[in-house]
């Protein structure tokens, strides 16, 4: 191979699928009345307090949990995300 | 919601995941309690509820990034000089990072040497990787169900959900320093997603069995986790490539190490090894037939051998005179001073070898070891297996204290699965497995050629195996 030989050299990167991008959700006006879903998965520890504050300081609101120690939440059914207005997903790792 | 050093990984994985402008609040892991912590982000996690929304978070998109087959043009030094380039991250205090390689010089993917690549296999070029044949895949105590991926699926490489062309995987083998002759062994690496799991550490360690090892000349004797010899050596690195390029695993961006798989010092970067079939009891499987393939039939399976040095700890000759006349550390721990063998040596082996850890584990043997498990009275390897699993029994009080029990049983919300009953409604002296859920599962005996009687121990049970010979 002669130094100065000018080489066509190939990629090793993997063929990255397309994604559709999607725009955020409406926000919410008001918390009160609405059913707001905690998605807790992954590390548990700084949602023991968080959850009981939020149910404490926002009795209006109708909390719906799952909780996993996985890091793959648990997936709202089709009847749970019709009647869900809002979801907070946290703590994966 | 994430933890603050997950900063990165949380703004890459928002457009990965079709959500590029998605709201996330950051939390610390050093508060103590917690509490204090939740005060914190209670009002920043409402107001990301109920603040209205930017124009540009009302914008839908379409994300396609492409990549070109030709990389780069030039002289061989101008090319070295592009594959070793570097990018600080942040993440790891600016540390450089490697944008194509593991950081040490690799050969450079001209097309001609890709083209000799493609030589050792019958596939074409274009063709994705799939999945040769259904492969089931475990779950994990109560946290993930087993399921069954199908023949002819395209694999995905992890963390970024990449597939790849057979062409793709031999730049990476070209890169690594493979030759055409062990291609197919690459090519069942890329059937497994490459090690690269599923995108949480970096990459796996792959253990072949079958004759081709001795074809391509794997070493399986003296020195065979060492340096020297270039199948063992390159194949395994190979798996680092293909984490960083198929997997696009970048380090604290698309996932961040914490001592898994490739992350630690076991596999430091490659992990290839071959068992020596020819060493085995009579009687004994092979781990091809073990894992349901014929014992001609070459196969690979990755594992992941993140804990080291298990069990207690001896020099050989100390085993040989335990063995052949009764004499030394591990006769006297066994209280059979002055008998000759066969005796047991894993009584000797498993001595608080849960204490603080859980899960099976893999044994390397010489044969001689092997023999004189054999000798003893273990007649298959699934009874050596058996035997393991059940010195790991220990009460559900005791259990209730490990480090993955709170994981590996959801937060105790689910059933014990050999009892069917949940885990609360369990008495503290039940005894419970700490060595893992199925001794066949989660144990591995490697026999490995060798006439020094030490052997070595690594964490890891099975994990699917990918037939070699279905790429050649």
């Amino acid at each position: 191979m002669a130094a100065d030989r000018v080489y066509k050299c190939l990629n090793p990167v993997g063929n990255q699928p397309e994604v559709d991008l999607f725009p955020l959700a409406p926000r919410l006006k008001s918390l009160d009345g609405k059913t707001i879903h905690l998605s807790i998965c992954g590390e548990q520890d700084i949602w023991h307090p968080l959850e009981k504050k939020l149910k404490t300081d926002y009795p209006n609101v109708n909390w719906t949990v799952k909780k996993t120690y996985f890091i793959t939440p648990f997936e709202l059914s089709e009847e749970e995300r019709k009647t869900t207005d809002a979801v907070i997903l946290g703590v994966c790792w | 919601m994430s933890y603050t050093e997950e900063r990165e990984k949380i703004k890459h994985d928002r457009t990965l995941y079709g959500m590029p402008q998605l709201r996330y609040v950051e939390a610390s892991r050093s508060s103590l309690g917690g509490v204090e912590e939740a005060n914190k982000v209670l009002p920043l996690l409402l107001d990301a509820l109920t603040r209205p929304l930017t124009d540009e978070e009302k914008k839908p998109g379409h994300w396609a990034p492409k990549q070109p087959r030709i990389l780069f043009e030039g002289t061989l030094p101008e090319a070295e000089e592009f594959y070793q380039q570097t990018e600080n991250i942040p993440g790891i205090l600016n540390a450089p990072y490697a944008v194509y390689t593991d950081g040490m010089p690799i050969v450079i993917p001209t097309e001609e040497r890709v083209a000799a690549m493609l030589k050792g296999t019958s596939h074409k070029p274009d063709e994705i990787i799939t999945l040769q044949r259904d492969i089931k895949m475990r779950g994990m105590g109560n946290i993930a169900e087993g399921f069954t991926r199908k023949k002819g699926d395209v694999v995905q490489f992890m963390p970024m959900f990449r597939t790849a062309t057979v062409e793709q995987v031999a730049v990476n083998a070209v890169m690594a320093g493979c030759k055409p002759e062990w291609f197919s062994v690459a090519l069942a690496m890329a059937e497994s997603g490459g090690g690269t799991g599923d995108g949480r550490g970096w990459g796996g360690a792959f253990l072949v069995s079958g004759p081709i090892y001795k074809e391509i000349g794997m070493n399986v004797s003296y020195g065979r986790l060492g340096p020297g010899n270039p199948p063992n050596k390159n194949l395994g690195r190979l798996g680092s490539l293909m984490n960083r390029n198929l997997g696009g695993y970048k380090e604290t961006v698309t996932g961040i190490g914490v001592g898994m798989s490739y992350g630690n010092p076991i596999t430091n970067g490659g992990f290839m090894l071959a068992e020596y079939a020819e060493g085995l009891p009579p009687g004994w499987k092979g781990l091809n037939e073990e894992l349901g393939f014929r014992k001609d039939e070459s196969v690979l399976m990755t594992f992941q051998p993140s804990h080291w040095g298990l069990g207690q700890e001896h020099m050989p000759g100390v085993y040989r005179s335990f063995q052949r006349t009764g004499h030394g550390a591990i006769a006297r721990f066994l209280g059979v001073k002055g008998i000759p063998g066969p005796h047991n040596y894993l009584d000797y082996l498993t001595k608080d070898m849960w204490a603080c850890r859980d899960g099976g584990f893999t044994l390397l043997l010489p044969p001689q070891m092997a023999m004189d498990l054999y000798d003893y009275g273990f007649k298959t390897k699934e009874a050596v297996y058996e035997y393991l699993w059940k010195k790991s029994f220990e009460p559900l009080s005791e259990f209730r204290m490990r480090g993955r029990s709170d994981i590996l049983t959801n937060g105790w919300t689910g059933k014990e699965k050999r009892s069917g009953k949940y885990w609360k409604e369990l008495p503290d002296d039940y005894m419970v497995p700490a060595g893992g859920e199925n001794p066949e599962q989660d144990y591995n005996v490697i026999v490995c050629d060798g006439q020094e009687t030490a052997c070595d121990r690594l964490g890891g049970g099975k994990g699917p195996g990918f037939s070699i010979d279905a790429w050649r």
